[in-house]
């Protein structure tokens, strides 16, 4: 690399990283677009308000970022079809005493098993932004929005929360 | 067989505020489109699916796309979609067809408003105008390329348009429309939806526009032609019987008026009737999504044929069950059964009936292999047993009613597969084999006698007619391209269609006259045609508001007619009256309160038939046509319109002359 393009390489990255959570942000507001509107096709499904426990670990970086973005996307209340979904985060360690949650948002990085064994117990929804989330069988639903809005359903998962999806957004997703 | 995928409790702790109201047994074509960030169909393989991973060609031209476009009728919308051929014979008067093949009175594209064929059997064509359809009403339309008789039966050949309304169960619609153009355009339309509690909601719809025809500069004859004017109006009905089924109640009706040009090629003051009456049962059960629905069609259309007053009253009788279903994850079904009577009188001469019952089977399997690959095959069988009543002309050849005592035996199919190696990329191959019947008019329910210089000449249909079997063969990608906010797409298709339907030609005796009967012209299978093409399109949003696309189709039509027949002859001269290519640029710009979108289509030249169904040229042509609109407070918008804007009149058929129209348009929406 020559030193004359060197500057312009450093502010580019610079940017990059200024960028970033906006990024990450704008993000997880699409993704949790796609997990909030994908909920209103459940049989007999929220409506109105829901309340999302943003499940997150708080010794991993990358799950505080994310969790971070989620609940500022969230803000005071973020309208995703017919539902108006409130935020509140919720330690991995603490899913299995958590209250007042209608779903949890599993966020990358948390150990998904544990969690996800916990809203089971607990019969919660779970939804995570990695697809493996909902691959492995530990979450419910893995969505995400780009390139293209990717949702994979566990069905045993599912089924271990009684989760029964409506029949035509059965046939337009993925089942594991 | 497990059906019920997450059988057991329903999810008690994330019963929030309330419950939903009720499983939806009809698609949400909204939420599901807000949901996957596209438009979902049914129009593929009759199971729903996002838009691009259907295992077809298709195009859907949304709600949004309907409003901007300034068209005030149907067939001016559908020919912005790439590949699409409009011979616009009049100011309401249309003939569309996909890729090739147009002509009067086209048979080969199956229209259909929610499912519910809109397509007239009697001659086998669409007659826009009579589409009991206001476009305010309209969610999207869903244009197929390719045959689709797998799903939809006869006559989806060469391509099906399923237009979607507004669902009142899911959407909240309503509006006035009034508009006002040159050319004496003077139109109004209104659409409701209405909820009554939780379980009744209903659309009504309905609206009267008339306008004067086209000037005549081309020689047609006065009484040929006749300034259009509609009136028609809509209802539909939902009421959710229980939780998990509902039933749907339509009805419509239209009246309407148009100078159209009749499959001789010849122009008709044509006046129609039309009424349905369909009802839908859906419910989701533990075996699967079942529907039950059942419509009747009346038909009733006052041609003016070779001179003589052709009055056909057709009557369509549908009955369809189906079950949707899947089996584990991967794997989704569809199985359906129909039952079709069809009876239409015989005219001008009057004292025939003819009448067909259709039994059909269909079957669908999409199998999704992984993540990115997913195959689809569709098959059906229709057998059709066609029957004559009734007397026969003086003069004709002595046959009897038996001789209609026949029937046809085909079997059609959709083969595809979607491979989508990544989120930008979609590569799709398909097969299709697609059966075009002959029409009623075609087997027997037109007869007449013309005067041909001293002789005197009968035209009677043909029961012995072959359908035409169309078989096409295609190649597509597409790519969207996030960091241009675009998306491109190419598709390859070899197209084969045998047995090609000849018209009655005077110019060729298809049965020789003897002591006792006069010389009869009728209907005959003519020889195959090959098609083959190439597609390009791409389209996308510029930030500051700015939206455009462009697409453009080029085909290569090539007749093989069997040893004494004549394509020009026979009024089905496909590769000279197929333009080569064909393609439109669109360019929009819009904000909280103004848009403007301008479109260009342009057609290369072709020949066409004229009124005495002789060939002849046509220059290729661009026509242009746009609208700006301003939108106000209280829902109240006001646009300028206008089609045909390049010339005062431009000549894009072999008949009128298409006028330079504007319109002035002011909606009130709710």
């Amino acid at each position: 690399m020559s030193n004359k393009t060197k500057p312009g390489a450093l502010a580019l990255c610079a940017l990059a990283l200024a960028a970033a959570p906006l990024s990450a942000h704008a993000d997880a507001a699409k993704d949790l677009q796609v997990a909030g509107r994908a909920l209103t096709f459940l049989e007999n499904g929220p409506t109105g308000k829901a309340t999302l426990g943003v499940v997150f670990d708080p010794s991993k970086p990358a799950s505080v970022a994310e969790k971070n973005a989620v609940m500022a996307a969230i803000g005071g209340g973020m309208s995703a079809g017919s539902l108006t979904i409130a935020g509140k985060a919720v330690e991995a360690g603490d899913v299995g005493s958590v209250s007042g949650v209608q779903a949890l948002y599993i966020t990358t990085g948390v150990n998904a098993g544990p969690v996800g064994a916990a809203a089971k117990g607990k019969k919660l929804i779970t939804i995570g932004s990695d697809v493996s989330c909902a691959t492995s069988g530990a979450c419910v639903m893995s969505v995400s929005a780009d390139p293209k809005v990717e949702i994979v359903v566990s069905r045993s998962a599912a089924a271990a929360v009684g989760a029964v999806f409506k029949a035509a957004f059965r046939m337009m997703i993925r089942e594991v | 067989m497990k059906t019920t995928l997450f059988a057991g409790a329903s999810v008690g702790l994330i019963i929030l505020a309330s419950a939903t109201a009720a499983s939806a047994q009809s698609i949400d074509y909204g939420a599901m489109e807000q949901l996957f960030n596209e438009p979902v169909t049914t129009s593929a393989t009759g199971s729903p699916q996002r838009s691009t991973e259907a295992p077809v060609a298709m195009e859907i031209i949304s709600a949004a796309d309907i409003k901007r476009s300034g068209a005030t009728d149907l067939p001016t919308i559908i020919s912005r979609v790439a590949g699409l051929d409009v011979l616009n014979a009049g100011a309401a008067g249309a003939d569309v067809s996909v890729r090739g093949y147009v002509m009067s009175m086209s048979p080969r594209l199956l229209v259909l408003i929610n499912g519910r064929q809109v397509y007239l059997d009697h001659y086998g064509y669409t007659a826009w105008a009579t589409l009991p359809v206001q476009l305010e009403e309209i969610r999207q339309i869903e244009v197929v390329k390719g045959p689709n008789s797998a799903l939809f039966g006869f006559n989806a050949v060469g391509g099906v348009v399923n237009i979607i309304t507004f669902n009142p169960k899911f959407d909240n619609v309503g509006s006035v429309t009034v508009r006002a153009g040159v050319g004496g355009h003077q139109e109004i339309s209104a659409v409701k939806t209405v909820k009554l509690g939780d379980k009744f909601s209903a659309r009504l719809s309905a609206g009267a526009v008339q306008m004067d025809e086209w000037k005549n500069t081309a020689g047609i004859a006065n009484n040929l032609l006749t300034d259009p004017a509609r009136v028609s109006a809509n209802l539909d009905t939902l009421t959710q019987l229980n939780d998990k089924t509902e039933l749907r109640i339509e009805g419509s009706w239209s009246n309407v008026q148009i100078s159209e040009v009749v499959s001789n090629n010849s122009y008709s003051p044509t006046k129609y009737v039309t009424s349905s009456v369909k009802g839908a049962l859906a419910s989701e059960t533990k075996f699967g999504t079942l529907e039950l629905s059942a419509y009747r069609n009346m038909l009733s259309a006052k041609h003016l044929v070779v001179g003589q007053a052709a009055k056909f009253d057709n009557e369509i009788t549908v009955v369809s069950a189906q079950n949707l279903f899947k089996i584990g994850a991967k794997h989704t079904f569809r199985v359906g059964a129909e039952y079709r009577h069809n009876e239409v009188n015989t005219a001008p001469i009057a004292g025939g009936q003819l009448s067909y019952d259709v039994y059909a089977a269909s079957g669908m399997w999409t199998w999704a292999v992984t993540d990115k690959l997913s195959t689809t095959a569709a098959v059906r069988f229709d057998k059709l047993e066609l029957e004559r009543s009734g007397t026969f002309p003086a003069g004709y050849p002595v046959v009897t009613n038996a001789y209609w005592d026949r029937s046809i035996e085909e079997a059609s199919y959709n083969l595809g597969l979607v491979y989508r190696p990544t989120g930008f990329d979609s590569i799709r191959a398909t097969v299709a084999k697609g059966v075009q019947v002959p029409t009623l008019v075609d087997l027997g329910a037109v007869q007449l006698k013309v005067v041909q210089g001293p002789f005197t000449i009968g035209v009677i249909g043909n029961p012995t007619l072959q359908p035409s079997i169309v078989t096409n063969f295609e190649i597509g990608y597409d790519r969207a391209l996030p960091a241009l906010n675009a998306k491109i797409g190419a598709s390859v298709f070899v197209q084969k269609t045998e047995d090609v339907k000849g018209q009655p030609s005077t110019t060729q005796l298809d049965i020789a006259p003897t002591a006792t009967s006069l010389p009869i012209i009728s209907y005959r299978n003519i020889g195959d045609s090959k098609m083959k093409g190439v597609e390009l399109t791409a389209s996308g949003k510029v930030e500051g508001g700015y939206h455009w696309s462009a697409d453009y189709t080029w085909t290569d039509v090539e007749d093989q007619p069997l040893a004494g027949y004549s394509p020009a002859g026979r009024s089905a001269a496909f590769e000279r009256t197929t333009p080569a290519y064909r393609g439109n640029v669109a360019l929009g710009w819009e904000n909280a309160q103004w848009a403007a979108d301008g479109y260009v289509r342009f057609v290369g030249g072709f020949d066409a038939y004229n009124s005495a169904s002789v060939l002849v040229a046509v220059d290729g042509y661009a026509s242009v046509g746009g609208r700006v609109a301003r939108q106000f407070e209280q829902g109240f918008t006001v646009a300028l319109s206008g089609q045909n804007l390049i010339e005062a009149r431009q000549r894009q058929t072999a008949g009128l002359e298409a006028e330079r129209r504007a319109y002035l348009t002011l909606t009130k929406s709710w």
